[in-house]
């Protein structure tokens, strides 16, 4: 098995008061063990449906999406996600909100702890365990987020714009300990954002979608070397390349199926 | 939350004006103890009536703990399956709002053709007085999880309405439903003097009240009942809150506090 996750012509139409409508049309697509991709597109070109399929939360309206060899029916924790919105259950501290997937696993009291502790840690989240989600501030919220869905053991993360309701400092350290993390666990990545620059630093490869009904226009590969410099050349160009892909996506509409 | 000493006490001085403008008023100015009793003489009656106090309201609590135990055994599992399912709503809601404007004085008569006078009648309308404010205000909160709590606790596995119930809608919701029974517990306190008033026990606060003093007129002894009864239901409250706000919704301060 080369690839992590494959999504085969993928489609997805909703039905509203105006009858049909398409979200995503014919999304084909490889992802290989490892790697990070970034899924960038304009907002409503259907990236966090394709990304909550993938999940189970969502069914595509056909199409297959097979993950590790077999098809996605429904939402598992062998796929952890962190949601665009704050989604740390409030009445719970960060320890137990870590510990969640694996309480429902029935994994037992002491192996809980000391598994939320190891990602607590990556986090760097160490000695706000006790914290309830009310004192921590959105960037530490992310994190343990991003604890919590790694603590089931996921096969692969999948990330829906983490970073989009955090400020523009944070954001960038967030990015940085996301690559740290990504490096130590070795994880399938799967980011959806509508940050260029933010796709640009942090992905393998970057898939561009089309607005709607959305569709895959291109895949690039960003061989710069990490740690990339933000205000490189080569991270400059790319994002130019990036840029103008883009704008041209919301000038026509989307001809390729 | 820590108050300086001066605002501490503030409270007193009003509270101390009123019960010596009181005091003054009956004793100089209105000269009849039938339309007004003194205040003093209010607290002599309380200390005359110290061996028939205890009992009354004992069994006032009796009655009491019957309405709202009820209430509560009924209403949370109604508010849970009205809260959770949108069908379950709406096959109930019209019953509800229909039943719910009905006064829980007007029914006595069931009550009395239903029970007898026994202890069940008095707790029948003090039940009906706490059914719909812990049921509304639970089944809000019910209603209330957000969305993205219950797909978090999907994705990490927490699967199938008993299970989203339990971790996820139940803790969220407590809150609510503390709300609710402290409401519902004022409001069927309120409806422990008309619950007694026909004579279901031979003893009760509100029995006593109204059967016994109010009868012969003795009217510093109604007042004295009365004052039990505040401060009987003003000690329920502040227990209530000691005992169960304060201590389980730690994690609501960052959003009420």
């Amino acid at each position: 098995m080369n690839h992590k996750l494959e999504l085969r012509n993928v489609t997805k139409t909703f039905n509203t008061e105006e009858g049909e409508m398409g979200a995503l049309e014919g999304i084909s697509i490889e992802v290989k063990p490892a790697e990070f991709l970034c899924i960038i597109g304009p907002s409503g070109c259907g990236k966090t449906t394709l990304l909550r399929m993938i999940a189970g939360l969502d069914h595509p309206s056909s199409g297959e999406i097979i993950l590790d060899g077999k098809e996605v029916k429904g939402p598992s924790p062998d796929r952890g996600m962190v949601f665009q919105e704050f989604s740390l259950f409030p009445w719970r501290t960060v320890l137990k909100n870590v510990e969640f997937g694996l309480e429902i696993k029935g994994v037992g009291d002491k192996a809980r702890g000391e598994i939320a502790e190891k990602y607590i840690e990556l986090v760097g989240l160490q000695g706000f365990e006790n914290h309830y989600p009310y004192e921590l501030s959105g960037g530490m919220k992310q994190r343990v987020a991003i604890a919590r869905a790694l603590a089931t053991e996921p096969s692969i993360l999948l990330m829906d714009e983490p970073f989009g309701s955090v400020d523009a400092q944070t954001r960038n350290i967030l990015q940085e300990e996301l690559l740290e993390i990504w490096k130590r666990t070795k994880k399938t990545v799967l980011f959806v954002t509508h940050s260029v620059d933010e796709a640009v630093y942090l992905a393998d490869r970057v898939a561009v979608m089309s607005a709607r009904p959305g569709c895959l226009v291109k895949c690039l590969d960003i061989n710069i070397p990490r740690p990339r410099k933000r205000t490189s050349l080569e991270v400059n160009e790319f994002r130019g390349k990036l840029l103008m892909l883009l704008s041209l996506e919301r000038s026509k509409a989307c001809i390729s199926v | 939350m820590k108050l300086p000493a001066k605002e501490k006490w503030l409270w007193l001085v009003p509270l101390i004006a009123v019960l010596l403008l009181w005091e003054f008023t009956a004793g100089y100015v209105i000269k009849n103890p039938l339309f007004l009793p003194r205040f003093s003489a209010v607290i002599f009656s309380i200390y005359v009536l110290r061996e028939v106090l205890i009992p009354d309201i004992l069994v006032s609590l009796l009655h009491f703990g019957i309405g709202l135990g009820l209430a509560f055994a009924v209403a949370l599992p109604l508010a849970i399956g009205m809260g959770w399912s949108k069908s379950i709503f709406k096959a109930i809601d019209p019953i509800i709002e229909i039943l719910r404007p009905i006064p829980p004085l007007a029914w006595i008569p069931i009550a009395m053709i239903w029970f007898h006078l026994t202890h069940y009648a008095a707790g029948f309308i003090i039940f009906i007085g706490a059914f719909f404010p812990i049921l509304i205000d639970s089944y809000t909160g019910f209603r209330d999880v957000p969305k993205v709590l219950v797909e978090t606790g999907k994705v990490l596995g927490c699967i199938g309405d008993k299970k989203q119930i339990k971790y996820v809608a139940f803790p969220y919701a407590l809150p609510s439903v503390a709300t609710g029974t402290r409401v519902g517990m004022g409001v069927g306190w309120m409806c422990v003097v008309a619950a007694e008033m026909f004579g279901v026990s031979d003893s009760g606060l509100g029995f006593r009240l109204f059967q016994k003093f109010y009868f012969l007129h003795q009217m510093d002894y109604v007042v004295a009942y009365m004052l039990v009864l505040g401060l009987v239901a003003l000690c329920l409250d502040r227990l209530f809150r000691h005992f169960v706000e304060d201590k389980l919704f730690k994690w609501k301060k960052g959003i009420v506090k």
